[in-house]
């Protein structure tokens, strides 16, 4: 059986600076947070109108999909529909073999994580190069994100250095300063847009009533990605979706305030068409499982999520045990649902990773009751055959005990309980 | 006002004094209080540990021993979270759930209920004030610091009546402690250092004392100092209110 | 059925309870008595640099004296004097890659973040992007309180493309250190214009 969350967990609490370190680096950004969150006096009004948005779009999913695409066709956009991850691997792939690509560049998408679609492309011939610094370095040191929103978190300036140094990226042997490095991943990146034949972004949001496709990104790596190479694919799954611009506006306000405690990421591109002179853009909506999830009455709300990551944050749990002790490729509150979602018998293993503190749900900016679903998967283990044998005897034992209070006072006895004092005080 | 105590099993087991402060608290204020005979667990730990089913025939003997009285009150919070959280959907719908409506823990009851103004107890130490978690963001008494809400606290409100007192919060005031019922013992490590975190910020606030709404914490906190050797005690919020009563 | 059908199929059949749509009108959204003053701020937090001009100066002077070192200048020549780079005419992407200073036109500019509103006008949308510093030339009166006034007022040329943009690129991911200059523009000027 593979490690569970515990035992990981215990494995990365054994280096003690690092993880006073990380502990304290997500609680600064929770910080940041807070004050964004003090410094709109319609936060609470704001998070409640997100969440309600996002509950009427889910249920309105048939038609905002339908009206999203036909105007994004409208616009010009070729626009492709997957099912699950083969599909959309497989469209992708169709996209760019049909183009002659043979280098893609890349923003920074979940989604395409989710799929594992860096792989399948280079076992077919295509070069992926992630151009969000933070996708970059795990993809040069061949990892998984540890963070959806800090993806390279878990890596030190001087492991980012060796790591260029190896790469050829950088030439200054033993210059680590983060300033240096960041340079140099930039001379490199600008080879790389330039040389590219394609381009992919991911979407943070799709507007409905537009057909827009609205990208997120601090370092304006989706507009380079989109400005340089002769085909832009777009990376959506179904439930980015918002009815209209004034619903758009609550979310931007909200996403970048609660993910990295910013008034707003530097660039929030919209994308209607592709650049003059090149192929039409290709917007690939993706269900691998989404569909399904809706119907769930309990889980459907993981939905809602606008993967800011605040979750993570906040979470003394993930903070405490960092990215790689989950199984599921997204870590935290938030993850431990969707890998519930994704697959109950590998992902099991991480519902424990909670104390049902409800700090996640407390800063999710569209409201989803993380730790109330938590709680809810656990109680669903048993079906999964996933319960915690130990955990099951002394909850049977509990029962027994406590529901014969004969049984009870003889357990507790030796202990000289309240009960069995309170015959004198009553005097 | 009829009133029943209600002594959660690990408080009447781990921390009988707690139920005593309790019950003289009470009495000092004048509530008619009775504690009724054979009462034992809500049933919490092991929903919380996945296992919620078993906890419906203890909510049944629950609704039953304590039928009848205008409040259940409890020196407890993840108690009472728990019965109004999952009461009602534990016994079903078409039950009336007169325990979720009735139970109170004793902070919102004497801040809200009691409206208590008079001067308590006597404690003449610096004590630091244990937010725990089910107590902020699920019975609200204090303002979750995630929230954009004007700031409150009703535990401190009442720790002010104390003569002597001098009450200070950590820093991040209401992360949690890291017990987590079962999650101590499962996620061991994580448990630990939430807690030793925790911990530390208590003692670097400079107080004598740590107290809070919830003994289970603050047991936890205590397993913490004592494998740290850490100057520091723990008193429920009960036990200062009612100190020297 | 095509895949398409089969996603709508599936989310109708999922769909248990039809959610309404929340009205919209009671956020009370944030306002300043100063737009402009709070622009300002929020910019100079975002790493960028607001500069008033007076009215009746000349831009390309304006511009060119902020970067007394620059050689190339890129943006719209009918409207920019001064500039040595027509994003229009350049036939490719890669001529503009060691651009120094890009100049475009912003539509509306945001008090609550920096944002600013740039509808591409340009054939070569990377010449915002590429440029080592990038120059927004935005009337005053065009900055709004915050993004729900901005989402009624923005609009698109033929292009298909716009952008908010607030501050120059920038990354924190080595080590959490903030660096300006990741893979966009290392600086952001906004030339805050006179009617």
């Amino acid at each position: 059986m593979s490690k569970q969350h515990k035992d990981k967990a215990r494995e990365f609490l054994q280096n003690d600076s690092y993880a006073t370190w990380h502990d304290q680096t997500f609680w600064g950004v929770r910080a940041k947070r807070d004050t964004m969150a003090g410094n709109l006096p319609e936060w609470e009004t704001l998070r409640e109108k997100a969440s309600q948005i996002k509950r009427h779009t889910l249920s309105h999913l048939d038609r905002y999909l339908d009206e999203f695409s036909r105007n994004a066709e409208r616009n010009g956009a070729v626009v492709h529909w997957a099912s699950d991850a083969a599909e959309f691997n497989e469209t992708v792939l169709g996209i760019l073999k049909g183009h002659g690509v043979r280098k893609m560049v890349k923003s920074k998408s979940m989604l395409t994580e989710e799929c594992e679609m860096n792989p399948f492309l280079e076992a077919h011939g295509i070069e992926v190069v992630e151009t969000d610094l933070g996708e970059r370095i795990i993809q040069l040191g061949r990892q998984k994100p540890s963070h959806i929103v800090m993806p390279a978190i878990h890596l030190n300036h001087d492991d980012v250095g060796e790591l260029f140094e190896r790469e050829g990226i950088s030439h200054e042997k033993g210059n680590h300063d983060p300033v240096f490095l960041t340079q140099q991943a930039r001379l490199s990146l600008r080879h790389e847009f330039l040389s590219a034949g394609a381009g992919m972004t991911g979407a943070n949001f799709g507007v409905a009533s537009t057909g827009d496709v609205v990208v997120c990104t601090n370092e304006g790596n989706a507009d380079m990605s989109t400005s340089c190479p002769k085909l832009h694919i777009v990376a959506m799954g179904l439930e980015k979706l918002v009815p209209d611009y004034d619903c758009l506006a609550v979310f931007q306000r909200l996403l970048a305030r609660s993910g990295t405690g910013q008034p707003t990421t530097t660039y929030t591109s919209h994308f209607r068409k592709a650049r003059p002179g090149a192929a039409p853009m290709h917007i690939i909506l993706v269900d691998n499982g989404r569909s399904t999830w809706l119907s769930d009455p309990e889980h459907w709300e993981c939905l809602k999520c606008i993967r800011c990551g605040a979750c993570m944050n906040t979470c003394p749990v993930y903070r405490r045990s960092g990215g790689y002790s989950y199984s599921y490729f997204i870590p935290g509150p938030i993850g431990v649902n969707l890998g519930m979602l994704r697959s109950p018998k590998e992902h099991a293993g991480n519902v424990a990773a909670c104390t049902l503190c409800q700090s996640c749900q407390e800063v999710c900016p569209v409201k989803v009751n993380l730790a109330g679903q938590i709680y809810r998967w656990r109680q669903q283990l048993p079906a999964f055959g996933k319960a915690n044998p130990t955990k099951r005897v002394l909850s049977d034992g509990m029962k027994m005990v406590f529901s014969h209070p004969l049984l009870y006072k003889t357990a507790t006895g030796v202990l000289k309980p309240f009960h069995s004092r309170f015959k004198k005080l009553e005097k | 006002m009829k009133v029943a105590l209600f002594i959660p099993c690990y408080v009447d087991a781990l921390s009988p004094d707690v139920g005593t402060a309790s019950w003289k608290l009470l009495r000092h204020l004048g509530v008619d209080v009775s504690y009724p005979e054979n009462q034992t667990c809500c049933g919490q730990p092991m929903a919380n540990g996945g296992f919620e089913r078993k906890a419906i025939p203890l909510a049944r003997k629950f609704e039953e021993r304590f039928k009848g009285y205008d409040y259940v009150v409890t020196p407890s919070v993840s108690c009472p979270a728990f019965i109004k959280e999952h009461y009602p959907h534990l016994l079903g719908e078409s039950h009336t759930c007169e325990a979720a409506e009735h139970t109170v823990d004793i902070v919102t009851f004497l801040h809200d209920i009691l409206k208590v103004h008079e001067p308590l107890g006597r404690f003449p130490y610096r004590v630091s004030l244990h937010n725990s978690c089910h107590g902020v963001r699920v019975l609200g008494l204090s303002a979750p610091s995630e929230k954009n809400i004007q700031p409150y606290n009703k535990m401190a409100d009442l720790l002010s009546l104390v003569e002597g007192i001098e009450v200070v919060e950590p820093e991040r005031k209401d992360e949690c402690c890291g017990f987590g019922g079962f999650f101590s013992m499962e996620e061991r490590a994580v448990s630990k250092r939430m807690g030793t975190d925790k911990l530390r910020r208590h003692i670097n606030t400079g107080a004598q004392y740590v107290t809070g709404p919830d003994a289970s914490c603050l047991m936890h906190l205590k397993g913490i100092a004592r494998g740290m050797g850490a100057d520091i005690k723990f008193k429920h919020i009960v036990e200062i209110l009612s100190a020297g009563l | 059925m095509s895949t398409r059908e089969e996603i709508l199929a599936r989310c109708r059949s999922s769909i248990r309870e039809r959610y309404a749509m929340p009205s919209l009108d009671d956020i009370n959204p944030i306002t300043w008595d100063d737009p402009v003053k709070q622009f300002r701020q929020a910019l100079e937090n975002a790493g960028g640099k607001a500069v008033e001009v007076p009215s009746g100066s000349d831009l390309g002077e304006v511009i060119k004296g902020l970067f007394p070192q620059a050689v190339s200048f890129a943006g719209n020549p009918g409207e920019i004097p001064a500039v040595n780079i027509d994003p229009d005419t350049v036939e490719d992407v890669s001529r503009m890659e060691s651009l120094d200073v890009g100049i475009v036109r912003g539509e509306t500019g945001v008090a609550e973040n920096a944002c600013v509103w740039v509808p591409q006008t340009m054939k070569e949308k990377a010449m915002c992007f590429i440029c080592e510093h990038l120059v927004i030339l935005l009337p005053k009166s065009r900055i709004v309180n915050n993004m729900h006034e901005a989402y009624r007022r923005i609009s698109f040329t033929g292009y298909g493309y716009g952008c908010f943009i607030s501050g120059p690129s920038k990354t924190a991911d080595i080590a959490q250190v903030l660096v300006m200059g990741a893979q966009a523009a290392r600086s952001l000027t906004v030339l805050l214009l006179p009617e």
